[in-house]
């Protein structure tokens, strides 16, 4: 066999393999999106061939309060990043650039917030929030969520802070820039691939966060994931319903993953890589 | 334009760990730079050359002691306002600006009109031929036109005073020679306060009009070039100064019918002493003989010169590479004349006694004839 050849056999071996994932990664997506469109009576009945109906849509979209629990999730999954994003690429910053004492610890528990399982804490916080008074509120959904979002933004934006040479700065400070324009003109630009992967990263892990918005709000506040789970009523599950909610639910994930798809792997490996 | 003098600078890393006082970064350093002059701050790495530049440039705390650019004691000036412009040994080009953008960073930042940057621009990238790169990101350039920008965004701001820290460290060895030449022609041109610090001997030998030598914090020689070459200070100097180095050998001074010899020891060469040292040795006395290679010379059969055995013999085309043995040492001699030996061959030592220098061995200080 000659050499072209063979490179051709290799490209389709590798797309067809590809294919294959792709088909098997996507499958429960297509899936979710078909039972949408069965009557409960269906669900078990049918596979492929049934009577398709909007039924679940209307009943999800238009005679539940779904559509506000969507908008609650949208603020208070991108408040939170915002609020990571401002105190944690700061702290990022510390971390790489100055030396103090404890500082090794002071990174590592920020990360090792992510270690506990959010059902270990829940019980403290729940009764600390009843007290503090911010039990379902936005406030404090927003701030437990930095749990969840704080030490992934953290983590990968300080591997950037230190990558980038010291001398950079410093010559900054030599042309006679305040600080902040600094940051802003030079550092920012250089940090952006991370900042917006890392951030990406946390809007989604916020975003699909049950167990806090679950056991911290849950009456005036509502998360898509706590809402779809009222479509288990006492005598049947609307499996229909639920997966209406959740293919919507799904709906800003997808589109932020593809707009800014390319920060994404770009962003990712090269601090996993470096840092 | 201005003269930058050091004052008794210190500079004293806080150490929490160990507490030893004495690690000083920089000891006792002073230095009078003059008006127009390109000064040298010339050793090996961590001798503290590129501290005191940073000390120069505000980017790093003072110790003890007093900078001064002009008449102005810049201790407690900021880093902008000192009027200098630092080229950075890493390039430390802005990586999402272009090389216009770049260059033209220090001018905004005083608020000067695009119009008047871009005439200064236009100016200045001709000076450093970076004017066919203006448009490009820094990320694609070659580390000479790194260099280059690096040298026109210090020199934009028209500074009093220009730092070089390490500006060749980075490069290969033709495109070195290249930008070396350059940055000559443009002190010439601009004329300005110029300070670089080096490691490369040959880097300092070239561009400065005087070269201050370091080692472990502390001011070694202050002088020309020439200076420091033919009259050297001391034993690191001598041996740092000079490509290939210097001679160093232990001998002992002996004595015989009134007559002084330097006595190589483990072997039968022996050079007599030149006469201005008579005064300042005695006999039994031990000292480092130090002479230049190119200051050892081949001599004929008849001469009274040493016999010796060549050990390595290195053809380098304008000039040739004898190693001797010597004892346990080996001497070096560079010579210009067309000869080919080998390993083994027996040829005759002739030093140039008046090119000789004598150091102590404890302290490494000269000892210098009295004429």
């Amino acid at each position: 066999m000659n050499l072209k050849l063979k490179r051709i056999c290799g490209a389709s071996v590798r797309n067809t393999l590809l294919a294959l994932y792709a088909v098997f990664a996507l499958f429960p997506i297509f899936w979710m999106i078909l039972i949408t469109f069965k009557t409960d009576a269906e669900m078990y009945t049918t596979t492929f061939i049934f009577h398709p109906t909007l039924h679940n849509y209307e009943e999800v979209l238009l005679r539940t309060d779904y559509f506000w629990a969507f908008l609650d999730n949208i603020i208070v999954s991108s408040l939170a990043v915002v609020v990571s994003v401002l105190a944690g690429v700061p702290a990022a910053y510390a971390l790489a650039r100055y030396k103090f004492r404890g500082k090794e610890d002071l990174a590592f528990t920020i990360l090792s917030f992510k270690f506990a399982p959010e059902i270990l804490v829940i019980l403290p916080l729940f009764m600390i929030y009843q007290k503090l008074g911010i039990f379902d509120t936005y406030f404090g959904l927003i701030w437990v969520y930095q749990l969840i979002t704080m030490p992934l933004i953290i983590w990968v934006v300080r591997g950037y802070f230190e990558d980038v040479n010291i001398e950079i700065e410093q010559a900054a400070q030599l042309d006679g820039y305040p600080w902040y324009s600094v940051f802003l003109k030079i550092l920012l630009p250089l940090i952006k691939p991370g900042l917006v992967a890392a951030a990406l990263l946390s809007f989604i892990f916020a975003w699909n966060s049950f167990t806090f918005p679950l056991l911290l709000s849950g009456f005036k506040i509502e998360t898509v994931t706590v809402a779809s789970l009222k479509y288990i009523a006492s005598d049947t599950v609307h499996y229909g319903q639920m997966a209406v909610a959740a293919t919507v639910a799904v709906i800003p994930e997808v589109v932020l993953a593809l707009l800014i798809q390319k920060h994404l792997v770009r962003g990712l490996s090269f601090g996993a890589v470096k840092g | 334009m201005a003269q930058l003098q050091l004052k008794n600078l210190y500079k004293q890393y806080r150490n929490k760990k160990s507490k030893q006082q004495n690690d000083f970064a920089v000891n006792d350093f002073s230095l009078t730079c003059n008006d127009g002059e390109f000064v040298g701050i010339l050793g090996p790495s961590g001798c503290g050359k590129t501290t005191t530049l940073r000390m120069i440039a505000g980017l790093e705390e003072i110790t003890k002691g007093e900078i001064f650019i002009g008449d102005t004691k810049v201790n407690d000036i900021h880093p902008k306002d000192r009027q200098i412009g630092l080229a950075f040994e890493d390039y430390a080009l802005y990586p999402p600006l272009n090389v216009y953008d770049n260059i033209a960073f220090n001018l905004r930042a005083k608020k000067i009109s695009e119009q008047k940057i871009h005439e200064q621009i236009t100016q200045i990238a001709p000076l450093l031929k970076v004017d066919d790169l203006l448009d490009s990101r820094p990320v694609g350039l070659s580390g000479g036109q790194k260099q280059r920008v690096n040298i026109a965004r210090a020199i934009i701001r028209k500074p009093k005073l220009l730092l070089l820290d390490e500006p060749l460290s980075h490069l290969d060895g033709k495109m070195r020679q290249v930008l070396r030449t350059e940055i000559k022609r443009l002190h010439k041109e601009i004329n300005c306060t110029t300070i670089i610090v080096t490691h490369d001997q040959l880097e300092a030998m070239s561009l400065a009009d005087k070269i201050a030598i370091m080692k472990d914090g502390k001011l070694q020689q202050f002088g020309t070039p020439l200076e420091v070459y033919d009259d050297p200070a001391n034993e690191f100097v001598a041996g740092f100064i000079g490509e290939p180095p210097m001679n160093l050998m232990t001998v002992k001074i002996s004595k015989n019918m009134d007559e002084f010899f330097f006595d190589f020891p483990k072997s039968e060469v022996k050079i007599s002493v030149p006469q201005r040292y008579h005064s300042v040795i005695v006999d039994g006395m031990t000292v480092k003989l130090g002479v230049r290679p190119m200051d050892v010379l081949i001599g004929d059969k008849t001469s009274k010169g040493s016999r010796v055995h060549v050990a390595v013999f290195e053809n380098l085309g304008e000039e040739r590479k004898i190693s001797v043995r010597v004892g346990d040492e080996f001497l070096t001699l560079t010579t210009a004349e067309e000869i080919r030996l080998k390993h083994g061959d027996i040829i005759r030592l002739q030093v140039k006694a008046e090119k000789t220098h004598l150091f102590d061995v404890e302290t490494g200080q000269r000892i210098r004839a009295t004429d």
